[in-house]
């Protein structure tokens, strides 16, 4: 694990630092190298493979060839045994204290490892639903303003109908009110017309009835009393005759 | 044995050439430098989470005008934090243990926020000098008695991080050596040995943790008294 931390670090200070820039971008200037930024390649998902938790697998598949599959531990071993029988590495007290130590770190990493992973993986989750959820609104927006678009242009296919519908409105108010006003200028006029026809009508009657008043008057003025005597005797000879000829008719 | 002991506080030198700038500077290497792309790995997500969330907590009682400290005491606290944790390992050398670092730490920024609570507001300054409340006779005592606890803020927190990790450090040794000792001849007490030394070690890294998060804490105290 350390290795491989010392491996991490180091990559990362190549690109930082005041002789970092000069190493990374020395192949770069003299275009030794088909570098390009983009498309950037694809980063590896998980780390590097150790096994016990800090010996790299490429040093397992490195003396596989070899010396087999127990040749690292063998060399492990072989170190060991070395540095303790030549007294490179003397067992004292810190030799208690780093047992200690170490076994209260594997332990707490393998007791907590998991759930601190998935807790920095919920982290990162998190940090991608956001920018997955803006890219999603923005998505739907746009296929939203693509489909109003649409709309708006099947409505426009649509707008000649429609002025031809307002317009034939239009031309059919003017018409009612056009009719409305003939009919009233109609009236207005009959009933002027009918004004003067009664007029004419009184006027008639009136000159009518004067005509036939004076005409009785001069009529009646110029029945003497002779004339009236006479003319009542001869109603009396004529009533007389009527009623002799309608006895004589019932009679018979 | 008494030299025995303190030789692990002794400035690490490799053929006379003195270790203490790789010492104090070997630490960072283990912490992911920023990447340029979007999504961070574990590591570099954890790192940023937990400093985020640390500073939040610590700046929260201080206005807005402390906030250009933030990046001070992140790197204060993860400096501090790591060198304790590191320290921990065998045959390693720790150098929060020398009074002198621990010094050069609280000294310059206590005195910094010492020297800007005074310069902003004086007489907000010179108040903390009196609590709230006493009674009159007491006051010239306790002004007295006042500026004496805030001389001594920077050697108590330099002393006290000293003291602590070194404490630890003895304890360690000292227990350590206990058991190795018995180890051949007293068998049942070297495992009572062995079994306090777990836990000790185990205090010790929570110790490491707190006294620098302790540190760190003081010092943003300090700074919202006087900003």
């Amino acid at each position: 694990m350390m290795s491989r931390l010392v491996i991490l670090s180091a990559n990362s200070l190549k690109g930082s630092g005041p002789f970092g820039a000069g190493l990374v971008h020395a192949s770069r200037s003299l275009h030794t190298s088909s570098q390009s930024r983009a498309p950037v390649p694809p980063l590896p998902e998980t780390g590097g493979k150790v096994r016990h938790g800090i010996f790299p697998e490429e040093i397992f598949q490195l003396l596989y060839p070899k010396t087999g599959v127990t040749g690292p531990y063998m060399l492990g071993t072989g170190l060991i045994t070395y540095l303790l029988s030549k007294e490179l590495y003397v067992i004292n007290n810190e030799t208690l204290s780093a047992i200690c130590i170490f076994s209260v770190i594997i332990y707490g990493v393998k007791k907590f490892g998991p759930s601190v992973a998935a807790f920095a993986d919920k982290l990162n989750e998190e940090k991608l639903a956001k920018a997955q959820e803006v890219k999603d609104l923005a998505m739907s927006g746009l296929t939203q303003a693509i489909e109003n678009e649409k709309k708006e242009q099947w409505r426009v296919e649509g707008r000649a109908m429609l002025f031809d519908a307002k317009r034939n409105n239009v031309a059919m108010l003017l018409e009612t009110n056009y009719r409305e006003r003939l009919h009233m200028v109609t009236n207005e006029i009959k009933r002027r017309l009918d004004y003067q026809i009664a007029l004419q009508h009184l006027n008639r009657r009136l000159e009518q009835e004067h005509m036939i008043n004076w005409v009785e008057k001069s009529v009646i003025g110029s029945i003497t009393p002779q004339q009236e005597k006479e003319s009542i005797a001869k109603c009396i000879a004529d009533l007389k005759m009527l009623a002799k000829n309608t006895q004589a008719k019932a009679t018979v | 044995m008494t030299m025995n002991l303190f030789n692990q506080f002794l400035s690490p030198t490799f053929l006379g050439l003195p270790l203490i700038a790789i010492a104090l500077m070997a630490p960072c290497l283990l912490y992911p430098s920023p990447a340029p792309w979007w999504q961070s790995n574990r590591w570099t997500t954890l790192q940023n989470w937990f400093i985020g969330s640390f500073i939040k907590q610590i700046l929260s009682p201080i206005n807005t005008k402390g906030h250009s400290w933030a990046l001070l005491l992140a790197t204060l606290m993860v400096f501090l934090i790591t060198l304790n944790t590191l320290g921990l390992l065998p045959y390693t050398f720790t150098p929060t243990t020398q009074l002198s670092l621990n010094m050069a730490f609280a000294v310059p920024l206590w005195l910094a926020t010492v020297i800007m609570g005074f310069r902003n507001s004086p007489t907000h300054a010179l108040g903390h000098l009196l609590p709230e409340g006493t009674p009159t006779p007491l006051v010239p005592t306790l002004i007295i008695i006042e500026s004496i606890s805030l001389l001594i803020r920077p050697l108590a927190l330099g002393v006290r991080l000293t003291a602590n990790l070194t404490a630890g450090h003895l304890l360690i040794q000292l227990v350590s050596s206990a058991a190795f000792s018995l180890l051949l001849s007293q068998t049942t007490a070297a495992s009572l040995a062995v079994g306090l030394l777990l836990l000790l070690t185990i205090l010790e890294i929570a110790v490491a943790m707190i006294q620098a998060y302790v540190f760190v804490l003081l010092l943003s105290l300090y700074l919202q008294e006087n900003v």
